[in-house]
């Protein structure tokens, strides 16, 4: 039984005077975590270098594969190249207005949320380097998620597959959209789809560009399965994410 | 100086919780082994020290998460406050009783958690919820006799 006693007066004293602690301390939040950067990039180059030891053989047999690869690649690229050029010119012709390219920074992620209820990553560039909340982050293969928070040398990137994570998507092949949100795990899921939606397992999902500084046209994903919801209304597709957001380890910061 | 070994092996935890559990993932869920490191100090260290280890563990995992700073720091004191009554009330010497009592506040933890997140609008469906929370408890519950036999206590003369 509660009683007000002089003992418990002193532990909801201090529990009171806890709380004004933690408050004060959220102003120097950003502080800290600059400070906490150099150890997470020093512990981000130690596991690099001992999961290169541990898996040399693997790296070697992958290595072999990828130069190979790469040769093939040579020639799609010149192929690639030519049609851009062959592209370009009759766009000139059209008189369609050109796409500028993406102006982009690259950072190298050195952490990742510690708990399991959140999917982010730290990256080791902040204010300095140009990087502010809002911007889009993304691989070379496709979206991964969105800056949340920025301190001078570090910044946060919440993951697509982060559930509080939503963005506006559409079909390439039937331009349908739909709302992409993530699911703590390997896949998406994209809802809001009409019972009679143009949508087919392995289309491509794009973003739609309809959210806040995404640009249209990011992969996303791709569909692996078609399910109904749980009233019959309106289906939804799992999807497949692009990148493989376990393993990231590079990302660029699109400057919008 | 026992003190200090504590202190940095609860950094320790801390900066390897951020970067190589991601690799120990299974189900896309870690073992959260700031919680067990503040079980510990509850158990080995007076209620004083044993605050300030959980103060620090509950401020090297806000630093780093999503969510507002403070959730895992309150959390962990206040387990911190239950655990050192508890064990002035009952016997936990036994390495199965502090197998149990992982077990339990893992489990609580992570649904306190979860309340939390949902009350302050950071919405997570049932499933995945539950995954995290069963997932979650059992793989913490596996790693603890680990983190234990890395913790000796004979090293601690309080």
């Amino acid at each position: 039984m509660f009683k007000f006693s002089g003992k418990n007066l002193t532990y909801i004293a201090f529990f009171c005077l806890l709380a004004v602690f933690l408050l004060s301390i959220s102003i120097f939040k950003n502080q800290v975590l600059d400070i906490s950067s150099m150890p997470l990039s020093l512990l981000n180059l130690t596991r690099r270098e001992i999961a290169g030891i541990i898996f040399y053989h693997r790296n070697f047999v992958q290595k072999e594969r990828l130069k190979a690869e790469i040769e093939l690649l040579k020639l799609k690229l010149t192929d690639a190249q030519e049609i851009k050029l062959e592209n370009v010119r009759l766009n000139n012709l059209l008189t369609l207005k050109q796409k500028s390219a993406f102006k982009v920074i690259v950072a190298r992620v050195i952490g990742r949320s510690p708990d399991n209820w959140s999917s982010v990553v730290i990256i080791d560039k902040g204010v300095y380097n140009g990087v502010k909340p809002k911007m889009m982050a993304m691989s070379y293969s496709g979206l991964i998620g969105k800056v949340i928070e920025s301190s001078n040398h570090v910044s946060k990137i919440i993951l697509i597959n982060d559930p509080n994570f939503t963005i506006s998507a559409i079909s390439q092949r039937s331009r349908q959209e739909g709302l992409v949100c993530g699911t703590l795990s390997g896949v998406l899921i994209m809802r809001y789809l009409n019972s009679d939606s143009d949508i087919r397992v392995q289309d491509t999902i794009i973003t739609s560009g309809l959210t806040g500084n995404c640009p249209k046209g990011l992969p996303i994903g791709s569909v692996i399965a078609l399910e109904d919801e749980f009233s019959g209304l309106s289906r939804y597709a799992i999807i497949k994410p692009a990148v493989d957001l376990s393993n990231i380890e590079e990302v660029l910061i699109i400057i919008p | 100086m026992n003190r200090s070994y504590f202190f940095f092996f609860i950094i320790a935890l801390g900066l390897l919780q951020s970067t190589f559990l991601n690799y120990a993932k299974v189900f896309e869920v870690t073992p959260d082994l700031l919680l067990i490191a503040v079980i510990l100090a509850s158990l080995y260290f007076g209620w004083r020290w044993s605050m300030f280890f959980s103060i620090c563990a509950g401020l090297s995992k806000d630093i780093s998460g999503l969510h507002f700073l403070g959730i895992n720091t309150l959390l962990f004191i206040a387990w911190n406050i239950i655990i050192v009554q508890l064990a002035r009330k009952i016997t936990l010497d036994s390495f199965e009783a502090r197998v149990l009592l992982v077990l339990v506040v893992a489990f609580l933890n992570s649904i306190i958690t979860r309340l939390i997140l949902i009350c302050n609008g950071f919405f997570i469906p049932l499933g995945i919820s539950l995954r995290i929370i069963l997932l979650g408890t059992v793989y913490t519950t596996a790693v603890c006799p680990l983190i234990f036999k890395l913790f000796k206590p004979s090293l601690i003369k309080e």
